[in-house]
């Protein structure tokens, strides 16, 4: 048990005074590249055992990917009061970091794997990929009147488009390296804008690795970081990059997308393989930027650490895809 | 005499600390986290390599190409923020082979090269427009030797 577990043992004394909770075992979870996360066994004093994962922030200065985590908080208990899509119970928050290091949220560890996993061990994928169609299709159908207040709502599909790809230029502007291809694909991209669908919850990673699955129980959506209201065909568009086998996606797109559409009222000519190829563009632009931001920090006083030039080829990488897009499209 | 030590290459020296990090320390490693910071570190290094090799010929040549596309749209639709770029270009010293000279003046054209970009959309220049395409398609051909060797790590 590495220095979290003692606090994290004191953080549960401050929530729940009356349980004496003491921490038994908690370890770190490798993988993912944005937050820190850990698996902590907790036994309270009545002899009950629970496991919870906790999700924090790395320490400033470090990392790539940021997010705002009391956003996520709010979306994350938000969510059951507007969507029968399931979640992991978010139990607490340390919203100052005062207990846990950095702000950190505490939420039930699910008995279940990931559908990735599930979908790599399976003979035939098919009734996975369907699961996981049906699952993002649900999320995509919230009511976005139930969700926090906060997160920002763009007029409209068409002004929430604009602001993406204003977004490009603002980068292009930032950043040199990547201004030739980034100007490029933004004025590409607008010439060819697909026809506007209404504005939806995106989860904003969406792959199977983020859909939990159990013995018995429905999927659990996790890492609600990147959650925005915009544009639902981001989500099917980012999963297409998604580089783990297998991606379903590209076992059969015309499976992927009729049963999206099915499950979304949404016509041929608003999602089809041309349209979710273009919507990789406008799906990866917050992270795209976050990548620059990284590479320009690198050399610096306070350095991001080792993902960010690590990740200098997942740039080149997205010129390469965002290119190629605007050929086979054009 | 010589004045460095021409042989092993910056490349090659790179590349022995690679073979170095993957088959004399990473064995020795129990932590998972740690595991995976030195195979992402190894994957720098390995690009470093490659770039050390070429990147000075890389940006030089493309300099050239970037700068003689800016000129050709200048004289087509020339616009203030083209010519001022492409003033901007020009400056410094052009035959130094310092890799900070180098990589300045490389930006500086890609900068030019971009404000010819827009100048040619903003014409409705689709010949231009083109031009601007194929350089690029060099542009990424040469990102993807960098990352030739490139595998998500750690997801």
């Amino acid at each position: 048990m590495d220095a979290l577990g003692p606090r994290f043992e004191r953080f549960l004394a401050a929530v729940e005074p009356d349980r004496a909770g003491r921490v038994i075992a908690c370890e770190a979870i490798t993988g993912g590249y944005s937050r820190i996360s850990a698996r902590a066994l907790v036994r309270w004093g009545g002899g009950a055992e629970e496991t919870f994962i906790l999700r924090g922030d790395p320490p400033p200065g470090s990392g790539v990917f940021t997010s705002d985590r009391d956003a996520e908080w709010d979306l994350l208990t938000a969510l059951p009061g507007a969507t029968s899509i399931a979640t992991p119970a978010a139990r607490w928050y340390d919203r100052s970091g005062e207990y846990l290091g950095s702000k950190a949220i505490v939420m039930d560890c699910a008995a279940a794997v990931s559908l990735q996993d599930e979908m790599a061990r399976a003979a035939d994928a098919g009734p996975l990929a369907d699961l996981f169609v049906d699952t993002f299709a649900h999320v995509h159908q919230t009511p976005l009147d139930l969700l926090p207040a906060r997160m920002p709502r763009p007029p409209d599909g068409p002004a929430y488009l604009d602001g993406v790809l204003a977004g490009y230029d603002r980068m292009a502007g930032e950043y040199p390296s990547s201004a030739p291809v980034l100007r490029y694909v933004s004025w590409w991209a607008r010439a060819h804008q697909p026809p506007p669908v209404p504005l939806a919850l995106v989860h904003g990673d969406c792959q199977p690795s983020n859909v939990l699955v159990g013995p018995a129980g429905p999927p659990l959506v996790i890492d609600w970081e990147f959650g925005h209201i915009g544009d639902p065909r981001e989500d099917l568009g980012y999963y297409t990059q998604i580089p783990l086998q297998p991606n379903v996606y590209w076992a059969d797109p015309e499976r992927f997308l009729g049963r999206y559409r099915a499950a979304t009222g949404l016509t041929e000519e608003q999602v089809n393989p041309r349209v979710v190829d273009y919507f990789l563009i406008i799906g990866m632009a917050a992270l795209l930027e976050q990548l620059l931001v990284a590479a320009a920090a690198i050399g610096a006083a306070e350095r991001p650490g080792i993902l960010a030039p690590y990740l200098i080829n997942a740039i080149s990488h997205q010129h390469d895809m965002f290119l190629a897009i605007c050929d086979r499209l054009s | 005499m010589p004045i460095v030590i021409t042989r092993p290459t910056t490349d090659a020296l790179i590349e022995d600390c690679c073979r170095e990090l993957m088959e004399g320390i990473l064995p020795g490693l129990t932590d998972e986290t740690l595991k995976l910071r030195l195979i992402m570190t190894e994957t720098v290094l390995r690009n470093a390599a490659v770039r050390a090799a070429h990147e000075i010929a890389w940006m030089r040549e493309e300099t050239t190409a970037l700068l003689g596309y800016a000129g050709r749209v200048a004289e087509r639709h020339g616009s203030e923020a083209l010519r001022a770029a492409l003033a901007e270009a020009e400056a410094g010293p052009p035959d130094s082979l310092h890799l900070a000279d180098v990589a300045d003046r490389y930006e500086r054209a890609g900068q030019a090269f971009t404000a010819a970009l827009v100048a040619a959309q903003e014409a409705g220049d689709a010949a231009m427009v083109a031009q601007a395409r194929e350089l690029l398609r060099d542009r990424i051909a040469t990102e993807k030797e960098v990352m030739a060797t490139y595998e998500v790590v750690g997801r």
